[in-house]
C-alpha cells in the first residue's frame, strides 16, 4: 500500500522541535520517520536538525535518536546497524537511518557517507539539501548553488555571490554502485514518500537526496517553502530522480520548464543577480539536463 | 561511587588495571562502572593516570576524579607531595614500594617484586588489583579473578590470577580489619534510590499510547536523574513553540474537504486528523506547538484556512477568507 496523506502513520515521530517556521529539512525528517515508524533508529550530525532536535531536555524525536560527529553520520549508522545485529535486538522493520545537512554530507561527511557505500552497509542516508550552513549561519557549502549569497560568498553590485555550482551527489553515490539512489524535494511530497518507501524496503545502502528549502537562508516567506520546492524542480534548477540497480530514472520531465528569474527572484538570496547572470544560470541548467537524459531513461513527462 | 585514581607511567598497565576493575566490579548486572586513561603525546616511561569509578546506576559524569577513595601509585616516583589532596575522607593510598609509610593512610605493596617473582616481569599493575579486593567491598577476589579472565588474553590469566591471590593474601592479613568506609555506606544507598527510578519509569512506559506522539510534560528533568546517564526519554517535550507565533491558521470546519494536504505538508506535525460530520474527516490544530508558518493555509487547495493575527478572533477569520 502506498503510503500517502490519507494512509501514513498518525504517530509524530519528530514533534517540538525547534527548527524555524516553514522549515524544509524539518518537513523531510517528519515525512521520512513517518514512513520508517518508530522503530527506526535515527543519527543526526551537527546541523539544523540535530540543534533543533535535541534541546534537553527538550527531546523532539520519539524514536531512537542520537548526535554524531559532524564528519561521521553514515560511520555512526554503521556501528548502530551493527551493534543491533550483534547483540540481536535488532528489530523486524528496523531501519537505521541518519539525516544530515548538505553541509554535513557533501563537504564534511562525504568520506564516511562514501565508506558506508563501498561495504554496503545497511543503512538508509538522507541529505536534507537547503544549500548552505545553515545551522552556523548561512555560510557557503559545495552545494550553494552558483549566484546565492551566504555570508561567507556576499553578493555584491560587482559580484554575484557564489561562483561555483552544485556537487553532484546523486551520480558521485551512484558511481560507487549504490543499491538505490535518489533525488526528491519536499515541494513533491507524494515522490518524496515513494522513494522512502521503496529504500525502505531494499536491503544495503540507500541515499536520498532531498531539496528542502530554508526561508531564512534563502530569503522568502515561511509560508512558501512547499512552493519553492516545486518551483526549484519546474524551472529545472532541480530534478526528481532515481538510480537502481545500476540504471538511473528520470522522474519527473519537465518538457518545457518554467521560468528560472522567477523562481531566482522570489529569493532574496539572488537579490544581486543580473539578468546576464540568470542566462548563464539557464545555459548551465541547460547542460546539466543534456546529461541527466542522456543518463535517465524518461518514465515519465 | 566509588572513585579510585591510578597514577603510574606509561607501559606499567595502570588503563587495563582500571579496565580489569571496573568489569570485575561491574559483573553484579546492578553494578555500573567506567574507566578511562589520561595522558598526552607521550609515550612509555611518561607519567600518566587512569580512572575508575564504580556505582549503582548508570555513570553520567565522564570527567576525570579529582578526589578518590582509593588512590594508586603504581611507580613510587610519582608519590608526590600534595598526595593527600586527591585522597577522599577516609580513604586510602596504595603505594608500590619496598617501603613502608609513616602515615597510616597509605598501605605500601611490593608490587614490582611480587610481580617480578610470579610473572617473572615486573609489571606491577595486577597486585593492585588483589590488594583493592582486599580493602574494599566493592570488589570481591572472585570478581576481580572473572574481571580478568573477561577482559584479558586468555594466555595472561593464569599467572595474573596467581599475581592477584597472593597480594590479596599479603594485604588482607596485614591492613585494617574494616573495609574502606566509602565503600560499604555507598552501595546500598544509590541502589535503593535507582530501584525508585526504574520503577517510575516502568509506570510512564506501562500503556503506550495508540498514537505516538511527544506529549508536554509537566516537570522538566531534575539534575539528580539525568547526571547519571547519557541516554534520555525520547519525545520529552517541557517548553510549547506557540510564543513564535505572531498569526495563526484558523481551520474553517464547515469547508474543509478533508484532503489532508495541510496535514501532510506541515514541518511541525501540529495538524491532527479528527472525525467530522458524518463519515468524513476534518483537520484541527495543536497550537501549543503551531509556529505559524501559513504553509497549511497556502496548501489548502479549497482555502478554508485563514491565518489571523493572534489575539483575532474567528469572525475576522471568516472575513478574511471572504
Amino acid at each position: 500500500m502506498s503510503v500517502n496523506a490519507r494512509t501514513m502513520s498518525d504517530d509524530e515521530l519528530f514533534y517540538g522541535h525547534k527548527a524555524c517556521p516553514g522549515c524544509g529539512g524539518a518537513l523531510v525528517v517528519r515525512q521520512a520517520l513517518k514512513v520508517l515508524g518508530k522503530d527506526a533508529v535515527a543519527a543526526l550530525p551537527a546541523g539544523c536538525m540535530s540543534a533543533t532536535g535535541f534541546n534537553f531536555p527538550q527531546l523532539a524525536f520519539a524514536n531512537n535518536a542520537m548526535i554524531t560527529p559532524f564528519a561521521a553520520t553514515a560511520s555512526v549508522l554503521s556501528g548502530i546497524e551493527a551493534g543491533l545485529r550483534a547483540q540481536g535486538i535488532k528489530p523486524d522493520g528496523c531501519t537505521v537511518v541518519g539525516f544530515a545537512g548538505d553541509g554535513g554530507t557533501a563537504d564534511i561527511g562525504l568520506q564516511a557517507l562514501s565508506g558506508a557505500i563501498d561495504r554496503n552497509d545497511d543503512v538508509l542516508y538522507f541529505c536534507y539539501d537547503n544549500e548552505a550552513y545553515m545551522n552556523t549561519g548561512i555560510q557557503r557549502s559545495s552545494e550553494t548553488p552558483f549566484g546565492a549569497s551566504t555570508t561567507t560568498t556576499p553578493a555584491g553590485p560587482s559580484h554575484p555571490g557564489c561562483v561555483t555550482g552544485k556537487k553532484d551527489l546523486f551520480a558521485m553515490v551512484a558511481a560507487q554502485g549504490i543499491p538505490y539512489a535518489a533525488t526528491a524535494s519536499i515541494g513533491y511530497p507524494n515522490d518524496l514518500l515513494k522513494k522512502v518507501e521503496k529504500a525502505r524496503d531494499i536491503r544495503g545502502t540507500r541515499f536520498i537526496h532531498v531539496m528542502a528549502p530554508c526561508p531564512v537562508g534563502w530569503g522568502f516567506p515561511s509560508s512558501d517553502t512547499i512552493a519553492l520546492g516545486k518551483g526549484i524542480v519546474d524551472c529545472g534548477l532541480w530534478y526528481l530522480a532515481e538510480y537502481e540497480d545500476g540504471r538511473f530514472t528520470l522522474n519527473r520531465d519537465p518538457g518545457r520548464f518554467a521560468s528560472v528569474a522567477d523562481h531566482l527572484r522570489s529569493q532574496s538570496r539572488y537579490r544581486a543577480l543580473t539578468d546576464a547572470d540568470i542566462v548563464t544560470i539557464e545555459a548551465h541548467r541547460d547542460q546539466v539536463w543534456q546529461r541527466l537524459r542522456q543518463r535517465c531513461s524518461c518514465e515519465s513527462s | 561511587m566509588l572513585e579510585v585514581i591510578w597514577h603510574a607511567r606509561g607501559g606499567q598497565g595502570a588503563f587495563t588495571a582500571a579496565r580489569v576493575l571496573g568489569a570485575a566490579a561491574s559483573a553484579d548486572p546492578d553494578t555500573f562502572a567506567l574507566a578511562f586513561p589520561t595522558f598526552g603525546p607521550e609515550r612509555r616511561g611518561a607519567p600518566m593516570r587512569a580512572y575508575t569509578k564504580i556505582a549503582a546506576r548508570p555513570i553520567g559524569d565522564r570527567s576525570a576524579s579529582r578526589r578518590a577513595a582509593i588512590v594508586v601509585y603504581l611507580d613510587d616516583t610519582l608519590f608526590a607531595d600534595g598526595w593527600e589532596d586527591e585522597l577522599a575522607e577516609g580513604g586510602v593510598v596504595l603505594l608500590n614500594s619496598k617501603v613502608a609509610h609513616p602515615d597510616a593512610r597509605v598501605v605500601t605493596v611490593d608490587g614490582s617484586g611480587l610481580a617480578a617473582d610470579i610473572l617473572g616481569r615486573a609489571i606491577p599493575n595486577t597486585v593492585f588489583l588483589g590488594a583493592i579486593a582486599a580493602l574494599c567491598d566493592a570488589v570481591t577476589l572472585e570478581n576481580v579473578e572473572e574481571g580478568i579472565r573477561a577482559t584479558m588474553p586468555a594466555k595472561l590469566h593464569e599467572r595474573n590470577i596467581a599475581v592477584v591471590r597472593a597480594a590479596y593474601d599479603l594485604v588482607a592479613g596485614r591492613a585494617r580489619a574494616d573495609a574502606l568506609p566509602c565503600c560499604s555506606e555507598a552501595a546500598p544507598i544509590e541502589g535503593a534510590s535507582g530501584e525508585k527510578e526504574r520503577e517510575a519509569s516502568s509506570v510512564v512506559s506501562a500503556e503506550p499510547p495508540a498514537r505516538i506522539i511527544p506529549q508536554l510534560q509537566e516537570l522538566t528533568v531534575a539534575p539528580e536523574r539525568f547526571a547519571r546517564s547519557t541516554c534520555f526519554q525520547g519525545g520529552h517535550l517541557v517548553s510549547k513553540n506557540a510564543g513564535w507565533r505572531s498569526l495563526r491558521p484558523l481551520v474553517d470546519q464547515q469547508a474543509c474537504t478533508g484532503c489532508f494536504n495541510c496535514y501532510l505538508l506541515c514541518p511541525d506535525g501540529t495538524i491532527y486528523k479528527q472525525p467530522g460530520a458524518g463519515s468524513s474527516s476534518t483537520v484541527a490544530i495543536d497550537y501549543d506547538f503551531c509556529k505559524g508558518c501559513g504553509i497549511c493555509a497556502k496548501a489548502c487547495p479549497a482555502h478554508c484556512i485563514a491565518m489571523v493575527e493572534e489575539g483575532g478572533g474567528r469572525d475576522e477569520a471568516l472575513h478574511i477568507r471572504q
